[in-house]
């Protein structure tokens, strides 16, 4: 029981991850209507932004607030430069254009920085026991920094004025127009949000693993694939589906080994939008 | 006639390249030309770099010693970026826009399998510092273009098997990352461990880029090892020994040397990195080459040659290639790689430097050349078996305890 235990609790913590980027995903996808490839390499500016705090200030809080702006503001800036001139543009030439942005970023990263991986300085812990099941405290303050970033989206997008605006320009972006709401401002809250949201996964990803400059770009595959699962545009189907594709990884492995986890994971999901399409928390579009 | 933009371009094009071609002696034709490919960024970008100044550095110590085979040298450098796609690129552009005849010091095996395709078809030599077993034989190899200086992975494998000997450890477990390298390494040490009446308890083979190996660790760690032998590389076994310490086993690792290096200190502290076996192959650390390989070193990176093992490889690289030209008295690929093996091998003179090697030829003695890296003596498959180095992580330090020859 410990075993099946400790291999759930692997893939939630890995989950996590997934799901803070799958949400960033749908955030755009949801609002500004493309699926943005630039949410990886954000991730990883996010990593390295987190470590410059934490080297300069010793706390990671501060470090976490640090990578979080770096990832905002990224997200403001490719809005005002790229993707709002090309806003009139099919969703394809937002797509590349957020691939061209992808690679700039990463290049910089990677003269900025240099391609050797770079860690997060943190003491090793051993682990606490519950019973048989190890739990690792580092674990637990990682979730605690993911909870609080999702605590925060979501407070934005269903407590506040800005928030009820967004979710009026995701559902009918043409009767929010007419109603008055200013898509500059909403465009530019979007894009604070799912740069932060990004640049924390990036930092918790970071923080588990290495630092390098292609990090986020290996992340991004199971990140689209958790905002599709989830449903697309729809913010809670991505943090579920990304801890569904998580765990499922994990638990898999005594049965189909390591190689194949990655597989199975897909597995899953194609199975789930096979019985419903549109994902576990889609909403069905119609034709316009 | 009228004279258009295009053929006037070319008029002058031609005649400006005629002002500018030197005069050359009889002995002197047109340069020979070699492709430095190294790991300039990327996972092997602690030592692509160094790697590359020694093969431009040799190449000018073999113009010094006047050329080879009546020939010049001239090293056209590029970066594999440690990516076989990049490699791939790079590679082209060498062979096809370059025209070079060899390609040397290709890093990580995944690189150099994807390289050797192109220098097969193009009949250029490839000399690579990778470990994969494939790259010995066919299709890989199967023109006899392609000479490995790195020991193969199979080679460290049964180096790993003699140190857990050593050692005493009685339940070996395996871990490797999923590629030639990292496979090579345990089956290597899978098949000498079990040639010596011992069994291996777990073994794992993992997945790159994952955000845990938690789950992998597990299971080796369930069937209770007392020590764990790596096919890895650096960032995954940074990852893979962090999640170890933080569970509080108590095992003993075996891992080679590209993995388990300062890096991986600085990355996890001294207390998780105590006592860990980081194994490398070492350079012939005490011939006259070596010494030279080591001046040369200290002048071009200012550090001292023993830092970086594939810098003395490329080194010898660009001796041997231009040693073999001197006997070929050709410029031709076949009649070069034809008296490779003839000036590295025994039997001969042994020499240590091109210089002293040019002269013997001259003199119409046969050669052995002994390299920085190793003695290098080629087998069948164009392969060397350098010694392999032990190091022992204590308080944060690399300490070479002993040497395992096999």
């Amino acid at each position: 029981m410990a075993f099946w235990i400790e291999l759930v609790i692997a893939g939630l913590v890995s989950g996590l991850v997934i799901g803070l980027s799958a949400l960033s995903i749908t955030l755009v996808f949801g609002i500004a209507r493309f699926p943005n490839a630039a949410t990886g390499d954000t991730m990883t500016l996010g990593a390295y932004g987190a470590l410059i705090g934490h080297r300069i200030t010793g706390s990671l809080i501060a470090g976490g607030i640090l990578g979080a702006a770096a990832g905002a503001l990224v997200g403001v800036l490719g809005y005002l430069l790229i993707f709002r001139q090309l806003a009139r543009r099919s969703n394809v030439a937002l797509l590349v254009a957020s691939i061209g942005l992808g690679f700039m970023l990463r290049a910089a990263m990677g003269v900025a920085f240099g391609h050797s991986q770079s860690v997060f300085q943190l003491p090793l812990v051993r682990p606490w026991r519950l019973g048989e099941v190890p739990i690792q405290p580092n674990d637990l303050w990682l979730a605690l920094a993911a909870g609080s970033a999702l605590m925060v989206v979501f407070g934005v997008l269903y407590l506040t004025p800005i928030g009820r605006r967004m979710r009026a320009v995701a559902d009918d972006a043409a009767l929010a127009r007419v109603s008055g709401i200013s898509p500059d401002r909403v465009m530019i809250a979007l894009w604070v949000l799912a740069g932060a949201v990004a640049a924390v996964a990036g930092m918790i990803a970071g923080i588990k693993t290495v630092v390098s400059p292609e990090m986020g770009w290996d992340l991004l595959l199971p990140a689209f694939s958790a905002a599709i699962f989830g449903g697309i545009g729809s913010p809670v189907g991505a943090v579920v589906a990304g801890l569904i594709l998580g765990v499922a990884q994990e638990v898999a492995t005594p049965f189909v080994g390591f190689t194949y986890k990655i597989a199975l994971a897909f597995v899953v999901m194609l199975f789930v939008l096979l019985v419903r399409p549109r994902g576990l928390f889609g909403k069905l579009e119609g034709a316009r | 006639m009228t004279i258009d933009r295009r053929t006037m371009l070319q008029a002058a094009g031609s005649a400006l390249a005629l002002t500018l071609t030197p005069a050359t002696g009889k002995a002197q034709g047109a340069p020979f030309r070699i492709g430095a490919l190294n790991p300039v960024t990327g996972a092997g970008s602690p030592y692509g770099s160094g790697m590359q100044k020694m093969i431009l550095a040799a190449v000018d110590e073999v113009n010094a010693a006047g050329g080879a085979g009546g020939q010049k040298l001239e090293a056209f450098p590029d970066d594999t970026q440690t990516t076989p796609q990049a490699a791939v690129l790079a590679a082209k552009k060498l062979i096809e826009v370059n025209k070079v005849k060899a390609i040397l010091g290709t890093w990580s095996s995944g690189v150099s399998l994807a390289v050797v395709p192109l220098t097969n078809d193009a009949n250029v030599l490839l000399m690579n510092t990778s470990g994969a077993p494939a790259l010995s034989v066919p299709p890989a190899n199967a023109k006899g273009l392609s000479y490995r200086f790195q020991a193969t992975n199979d080679r460290f494998g049964r180096a790993f098997a003699e140190i857990a000997v050593k050692e005493g450890y009685q339940r070996a477990a395996t871990m490797a990352f999923n590629n030639a390298s990292g496979i090579g390494n345990t089956t290597g040490f899978k098949k000498a461990w079990e040639a010596k009446g011992k069994k291996v308890v777990e073994e794992v083979v993992y997945e790159p880029n994952q955000s845990s190996y938690r789950a992998e660790l597990q299971k080796v760690l369930a069937a209770k090892p007392d020590v764990i032998v790596m096919g890895s590389f650096l960032p995954d076994t940074t990852i893979i020994l962090r999640e170890w310490f933080q569970t509080g086993a108590k095992t003993k690792w075996i891992i080679p040397g590209w993995a388990a290096n300062p890096q991986l200190i600085a990355a996890l502290g001294l207390e998780a990195t105590e006592g860990l076996i980081s194994v490398d192959s070492v350079s012939n650390e005490n011939a006259p080459s070596f010494k030279r390989y080591d001046a040369l070193h200290q002048k071009v990176t200012g550090q001292p040659g023993a830092s970086n093992v594939y810098a003395a490889m490329t080194y010898d690289m660009v001796i041997t290639l231009a040693l073999a030209m001197e006997a070929a008295k050709s410029a031709d690929v076949a009649a070069i790689n034809a008296k490779i093996r003839e000036v590295g091998n025994p039997a001969g003179e042994e020499v240590f430097s091109f210089a002293d090697g040019k002269a013997a030829l001259a003199a119409g003695k046969k050669i052995n050349y002994q390299g920085a890296s190793s003695v290098l003596d080629f087998d069948q498959f164009g392969d060397v078996t350098p010694d392999f180095g032990v190091f022992f992580i204590t308080k944060g330090k690399l300490e070479r305890r002993y040497v395992v020859k096999i």
